[in-house]
């Protein structure tokens, strides 16, 4: 039977595995079915299996893999994944692929396995799509293909990118798919025992957490975010978005842009690098319309974007349209909300 | 001590330009560095300028144009430039990509102590190549790196910068660091171009490299583009363009 691999990431603090992975474990099921449909076979299945790099594993955690849709759970069993190593932990996974392969294997798109996903597969010698958005199957010469979808900078805006070789990689950005549950669906769950003789090159001196910045966006209602049309005039625009936000307990979000020329802080970014809201009400000053910022704000319930070019690609993804200079709004809302 | 820094050109990504069919109208956009690789060349720079002796090889794959990145960063102060060239090389993906540096780099600076690249490319956003050069060459890679603490020949640490989690990490050379943040550094004057003249951009291409047509480019990458579109929305926006103020505000009372 075929095989789709689940590269799980887990939580060693929480001692659960990571909800981004648990994502990838529920659409990977769901997937069955598009499968069934394109091969026009219903009994055509493939086994959904997640994998797991740690010392041990909650039962409850197994349990809940099985209902959010893994058919089997693989722990690769070893002490030293506790500390996190890229080097250990594709290797690892890489020994273990080896003896237990598939054509396909999804990875969570975070910081940890955005590291290791690309060592694995250099070491496979096989192609990773990066980042990707959707992810569904494709009828390729007759054989199932992996297709995941990724917003790109080719010569369109997003692409559907194969793999000629297998496996067939992806990593999958959190939040992009729902977890879902099926209450009585079981599963088989299996340990490999791994020996490593290796030790971490990379040593940790110190690690410090910055608790403010922990999701920024969490229950959003209102974001007011700020674009590269209002840089200039020494930043003074952006500070009075700020001084808006604060009396409307409003969250700011900041384009790509206006990050890297350090008007914004990095934890207001949004899209690529940077995080998705979901605001009730979402204003943009001066966002030109990034497909990474828009992917990550186009679940706004209402959008309304302020920009003086009236093709800008942000309109197309709004609600309402003000073709105006952002930076006379900002002043003339200031007003009205007796801001200096 | 000897430290590559590998740099890309891309098209300024800021400034895009469609064509009627929907397509980037290359022609009317400029190129520019990668922002990324000119943190990572800002750091190099400043590392060379602590010690005696350093050799500072930037190097890049693209096509000929791409040599205006070279001559930009050897006005910046690296000393040796290398342009990988090759009709063969273009449509190359990132392991290929990684495969082609790797190559260069192992052939042309053996000896490295450090790589330095930016996190990812602002055209392609897939932060994958600095981690797969790393795995190609066999060595260490700190990518997130927020700042470089301290290089020399032996040790180098960084601030990794993960969500909000600040990790400080210390490995031995050789090994590779992808920045991820902005690097202050300084911009050349024309008398810095006109000093780099000098200097002798070095070009290579597939053959140099012991590469055939087949182990390289589009043939030899194993993704390929299956499907490209721009997404439609399911927006219509409606014009605001009087009483905006007052709309507004009616919309942020809630």
């Amino acid at each position: 039977m075929d095989k789709i691999i689940i590269f799980c990431e887990y939580d060693f603090d929480k001692n659960k595995i990571k909800d981004s992975s648990y994502e990838l474990i529920s659409k990977a099921h769901e997937l069955k079915k598009n499968a069934r449909e394109l091969l026009k076979d219903e009994n055509y299945n493939y086994l959904t299996e997640a994998v797991v790099l740690a010392d041990e594993i909650a039962q409850s955690e197994i349990e809940k893999a099985y209902k959010t849709g893994a058919d089997r759970l693989v722990l690769i069993k070893n002490p030293i994944f506790r500390n996190f190593d890229s080097i250990i932990y594709s290797k690892a996974f890489v020994e273990y692929y080896n003896q237990n392969p598939s054509p396909w294997i999804l990875f969570p798109a975070t910081p940890a396995t955005r590291m290791t996903a690309p060592r694995i597969t250099t070491l496979l010698n096989t192609g990773l799509v990066a980042d990707c958005t959707g992810i569904d199957f494709v009828l390729k010469d007759s054989t199932l293909k992996l297709a995941p979808t990724r917003p790109t900078f080719g010569a369109e805006l997003m692409a559907t990118i194969l793999s000629k070789k297998d496996p067939q990689c992806a990593t999958i950005r959190p939040k992009t798919f729902e977890i879902k549950y099926e209450n009585n669906k079981e599963g088989e769950f299996l340990k490999f025992d791994i020996d490593i003789k290796e030790t971490s090159k990379i040593k940790t001196l110190s690690t410090i957490i910055n608790k403010e910045e922990n999701s920024y966006f969490k229950d959003a209602k209102i974001v007011l975010a700020c674009g590269f049309g209002i840089s200039g005039d020494n930043g003074i625009y952006y500070k009075k978005v700020e001084k808006l936000a604060q009396k409307l307990g409003a969250k700011i979000a900041s384009s790509r842009k206006a990050v890297d020329y350090n008007y914004m802080p990095h934890k207001y970014q949004i899209g690529q690098s940077g995080e998705n809201v979901a605001a009730d009400l979402y204003i943009a000053f001066g966002i030109s319309g990034a497909i990474q910022h828009i992917c990550a704000m186009k679940n706004s319930k209402t959008i309304i974007s302020i920009n003086t070019d009236e093709n800008s690609e942000i309109f197309k993804y709004s609600d309402y349209k003000i073709v105006a200079d952002a930076k006379k709004i900002i002043d003339e809302l200031c007003k009205r909300y007796s801001i200096e | 001590m000897n430290i590559v820094v590998c740099i890309k050109q891309v098209p300024d990504v800021d400034d895009i330009k469609w064509t009627k069919e929907n397509n980037l109208d290359r022609s009317q956009m400029l190129s520019k560095i990668n922002l990324y690789d000119d943190w990572a060349l800002n750091c190099a720079i400043k590392i060379k300028n602590q010690f005696k002796n350093v050799n500072l090889t930037a190097v890049s794959m693209g096509p000929m144009q791409a040599l205006e990145v070279l001559q930009y960063a050897l006005a910046k102060g690296a000393t040796r430039a290398i342009l990988l060239s090759d009709k063969f090389f273009s449509a190359s993906d990132t392991l290929i990509t990684a495969d082609v540096l790797a190559r260069a780099i192992k052939k042309f600076v053996p000896d490295f102590d450090i790589i330095i690249t930016g996190q990812m490319a602002q055209d392609g956003d897939t932060a994958q190549v600095p981690v797969s050069l790393a795995q190609k060459l066999n060595i260490v890679d700190l990518i997130y790196t927020q700042k470089i603490i301290n290089a020399d020949k032996n040790t180098v640490s960084v601030n990794q910068k993960i969500e909000n989690k600040i990790n400080v990490l210390e490995t031995k050379t050789p090994c590779l660091i992808a920045i991820n943040d902005k690097q202050e550094g300084c911009t050349p004057k024309i008398e810095d171009y006109i000093r780099a003249q000098n200097k002798q951009i070095e070009i290579y291409g597939a053959e140099d490299l012991n590469l055939s047509k087949e182990q390289t480019g589009l043939i030899a990458s194993p993704t390929m583009v299956y499907r490209a579109y721009r997404p439609k929305s399911e927006r219509e926006a409606e014009l605001i363009n009087e009483n905006i103020v007052d709309k507004l505000s009616e919309f942020l009372k809630g």
